[in-house]
């Protein structure tokens, strides 16, 4: 608990230098809000309404005292593209990106593990050659083009599932297939050699030699000390997926954080690429934290060491 | 809002469930008589008018609002809340008739205060709102009697009604404004054929107004507005059924929905201009035997061919034929040796290199390699410099004067929402709309274009106006500070079963007359 406490308090300091270095990095960039906020038949006085009513036209450091003010009493802005509350802009993305992302990760990380240890227990076989088959086409097939394979599958011809959006948990199916296969592929590789090492070990010849049954053998001894790097990999994965799965969600018209950051640095929204960054960085490191956590979990002399 | 609640359902369930459904048929598309799906290609970003300068919006906010005058399908300007107008000798009042039969949606009468209301909150700098030049000739908003409103200007134009035809300029309730402030634009309360219901992220809804002014209209009972950005997946949902209607159809695909025989194409005519931007005032282009050289080199045919899959009509006058006071000039030929002839008398007997931007995306890219071929040939070496939207308003605003200006070439498109000529041709060729103030990319300067636009601009007398308008499109296919290239024509697919929704010039859809059989 107090190791926990101990990497929240440390987590402070580290959003702030995040938010000193995007308030920068978003300025640096070269495009004029006030003019993308206007639009290209709008006149000089108009932009020059817009840079007010953005607050561009005060200097730079009254800006970044203004939204560091702010953003302590936890208003983070309205967004310059939407005129909505960033807050508000941020967790309409916010929830449907997590569904995306639980059922992506919960299919791919459950198929991907066992895939892999299975075809570590009959290495060189031809299980073997299947799973890994499998991982390589998993792996290269890409997204978009799945994509519109299911869309057009089971959309237009079946007409069993909607094209895209988020209206229901239906149409949550196509997106998180798509989303997950090539993480499912990736866990599948990684589990595989993985356990491959494990089994190798001489804690698991002496399981085998104590006469435990085989399946008690590959479970409890194999696969648990091979999920540590498994668990590092998917703990990655599923902070990645967090950020947005911008081809998904394009093409399954997904309402997610990833269109969402790309729509607005295109349009040069600073408070909403400013909070998104935020977010995904605090993101992070929550999941790192959870996943040294699990290390403990997996692996008691890893908890004692720390 | 985004169903935050959804449960997460175990993959049994999830499979069991979807067994059932299939079973049951309620994955399919349940169309309800008279509901409608159309699917957008772009994001919504507001509701309120006042404040958008995208089309999508726009579009969408006109299932909401009305403004005191409108266009029909031929960009003609037609009364909508207004009955008529009076305007004085000298174009510097105009006097408006108000319909007296018209509610907003919350129930509040339309009368000249609600105009009062909505035209002085446009117009007041304060409320930075980006539709607020559209009202800029106006001194004073008069409310004369309940049903009339004397719009007084700061000096004459012939154009205001065309401004107010603007969406932009559009009424809102007033009882709306004071309720729902700056949050009014996610609350939209108008005039209009339909109510909102709702609006997701990528989802806007809207019902059937029962009290509309228009009796027997609407005729749909509801529609519904889903942005869908990858054009495959927005052929997708025209295809298996979840939208009636989709724009922009991507030209590639238009075979595909041709084939099917459950949908057809719509076109229609733009008023959306392609041209290249010279820049007369930097060499070589301030030589007009090699800005008409340019034009010569172009085959326009082939370039709408090649670019847009052949949906456009090469351009024949500065501004499309629907626009108002357009006068037709021809199209300039295609000859490729008269081109290096006029190029060779500049000086250029070897041609020269120079470089071409335009604001990047799959399209306009196409386009500047197709002239960047056809340029090659004549001799004129192109490089392409294709820029993100964000940078080219840097680069193309960012200049102070003409002197600063980078800008040699640039391939980029009009479209004059008010539908007359005095925005089509003043924002691009003015010498006061040197960029940052406005468009003019050519930095043209040519005093008797000056002279007539003004001209043009402050008077309502529509045989000055033509005149004007007349002498000015003579004077600028000429003096060619652009290369002609085309007006495109607009593409939409359709199911058949839905008829009357028609889509306007400048890309919004009129829901009024849709009906779904």
């Amino acid at each position: 608990m107090l190791f926990f406490l101990r990497r929240l308090a440390a987590a402070i300091p580290v959003l702030f230098a995040v938010s000193v270095f995007v308030f920068g990095f978003v300025r640096v960039l070269p495009g004029d809000p006030a003019r993308l906020v206007a639009g290209a038949d709008a006149t000089e006085q108009e932009v020059a309404s817009a840079r007010q009513a953005l607050g561009l036209d005060r200097p730079i450091w009254e800006q970044y005292v203004r939204y560091v003010g702010a953003s302590l009493k936890g208003d983070l802005g309205v967004s310059s593209r939407t005129r909505e509350p960033v807050i508000d802009v941020i967790a309409a993305r916010f929830w449907p990106t997590l569904w995306l992302t639980l059922a992506a990760m919960g299919w791919a990380t459950l198929a991907g593990t066992f895939i892999g240890v299975w075809a570590g227990t009959r290495r060189g076989r031809w299980q073997d050659q299947m799973a890994m088959l499998f991982a390589i086409g998993g792996l290269s097939f890409p997204g978009f083009w799945l994509g519109l394979l299911l869309i057009n599958l089971f959309s237009v011809h079946l007409g069993w599932l909607p094209t895209g959006g988020f209206d229901s948990w239906l149409s949550l199916l196509m997106p998180s297939f798509t989303l997950g296969v090539g993480v499912a592929a990736v866990l599948a590789r990684f589990s595989r050699s993985a356990y491959v090492d494990v089994a190798a070990e001489d804690y698991v010849r002496t399981a085998r030699s104590k006469g435990l049954r085989e399946r008690r053998v590959i479970w409890r001894h194999g696969v648990r000390n091979a999920l540590i790097p498994v668990v590092t990999l998917t703990g990655l994965e599923f902070g990645t997926l967090l950020g947005g799965a911008i081809v998904v969600e394009t093409v399954f018209a997904w309402p997610g954080l990833g269109r969402l950051l790309v729509d607005s640095i295109a349009f040069r929204d600073y408070p909403v690429i400013q909070a998104e960054i935020l977010l995904l960085s605090a993101e992070f490191m929550l999941i790192n934290l959870v996943i040294d956590m699990l290390y403990g979990v997996l692996n008691p002399e890893i908890r004692l060491r720390s | 809002m985004a169903p935050s609640h959804t449960p997460l359902l175990s993959l049994q369930n999830a499979a069991r469930t979807l067994a059932f459904a299939v079973g049951l048929g309620l994955a399919a598309p349940a169309l309800a008589a008279g509901q409608i799906t159309v699917g957008v290609g772009d994001n919504i970003l507001g509701l309120d008018p006042t404040d958008l300068n995208d089309s999508v919006s726009l579009s969408a906010s006109r299932l909401f609002f009305q403004g005191l005058y409108g266009f029909d399908r031929d960009l003609k300007l037609v009364p909508v809340l207004a009955e008529k107008t009076d305007v004085n000798a000298d174009s510097t009042q105009y006097t408006v008739h108000l319909r007296k039969d018209v509610k907003f949606h919350d129930g509040t009468p339309f009368n000249a205060e609600a105009v009062k209301i909505n035209y002085d909150r446009l117009r007041d700098p304060a409320n930075h709102l980006k539709r607020q030049s559209l009202l800029e000739a106006i001194d004073k908003v008069e409310v004369v009697d309940e049903f009339t409103v004397r719009l007084v200007l700061k000096a004459p134009s012939g154009v205001l009604l065309n401004y107010l035809a603007h969406s932009g300029a559009s009424i809102l309730s007033p009882k709306a404004i004071a309720q729902y402030g700056k949050d009014v634009s996610r609350n939209p309360v108008g005039t209009g054929p339909f109510v909102f219901t709702s609006w997701a992220t990528d989802n806007l809804k809207a019902v059937r107004n029962p009290n509309y002014w228009r009796k027997g209209r609407p005729h749909l009972d509801a529609v519904t507005i889903r942005s869908v950005g990858e054009s495959g997946a927005r052929l997708a949902l025209l295809r298996s059924g979840e939208a009636q209607f989709i724009f922009p159809l991507p030209q590639e695909t238009v075979q595909v929905v041709e084939k099917d025989s459950r949908l057809a194409i719509d076109t229609t005519p733009s008023i959306v201009t392609q041209y290249v931007a010279l820049n007369t005032q930097k060499k070589p282009f301030d030589d007009v035997r090699v800005r008409q050289a340019l034009n010569y080199a172009i085959d326009k045919t082939a370039f709408i061919k090649v670019v847009y899959n052949g949906f456009g009509v090469p351009q024949d006058a500065p501004v499309a034929p629907g626009i108002a006071y357009y006068s037709k000039q021809g199209i300039w030929p295609y000859d490729p040796a008269k081109a290096k002839q006029l190029l060779a008398e500049a000086g250029y007997p070897n041609g020269f290199e120079t470089e071409i931007w335009n604001f990047s995306n799959t399209l306009n890219n196409r386009a500047s390699q197709f002239l960047q071929q056809q340029l090659g040939a004549v001799g004129v070496k192109l490089k392409l410099n294709p820029l993100e939207a964000g940078v080219a308003t840097t680069r193309l605003w960012g200049a102070k004067t003409p002197e600063e200006a980078e800008v040699r070439m640039f391939f980029g498109s009009w479209a004059p929402s008010t539908g007359d000529a005095d925005w089509a041709l003043r924002p691009l060729l003015a010498s006061r709309s040197f960029p940052p103030a406005l468009y003019n990319i050519s930095y043209f300067k040519d005093a008797e274009v000056d002279a007539e636009l003004q001209k043009g601009f402050a008077t309502a007398d529509a045989g000055q106006r033509k005149a004007a308008y007349d002498r000015i499109q003579k004077l600028v296919w000429e003096k060619t500070p652009w290369i002609f290239l085309s007006v495109n024509t607009l593409v939409a697919g359709r199911d058949k079963r839905l008829t009357g929704l028609t889509q306007m010039p400048d890309t919004s859809l009129t829901y009024e007359d849709a009906v779904l059989q």
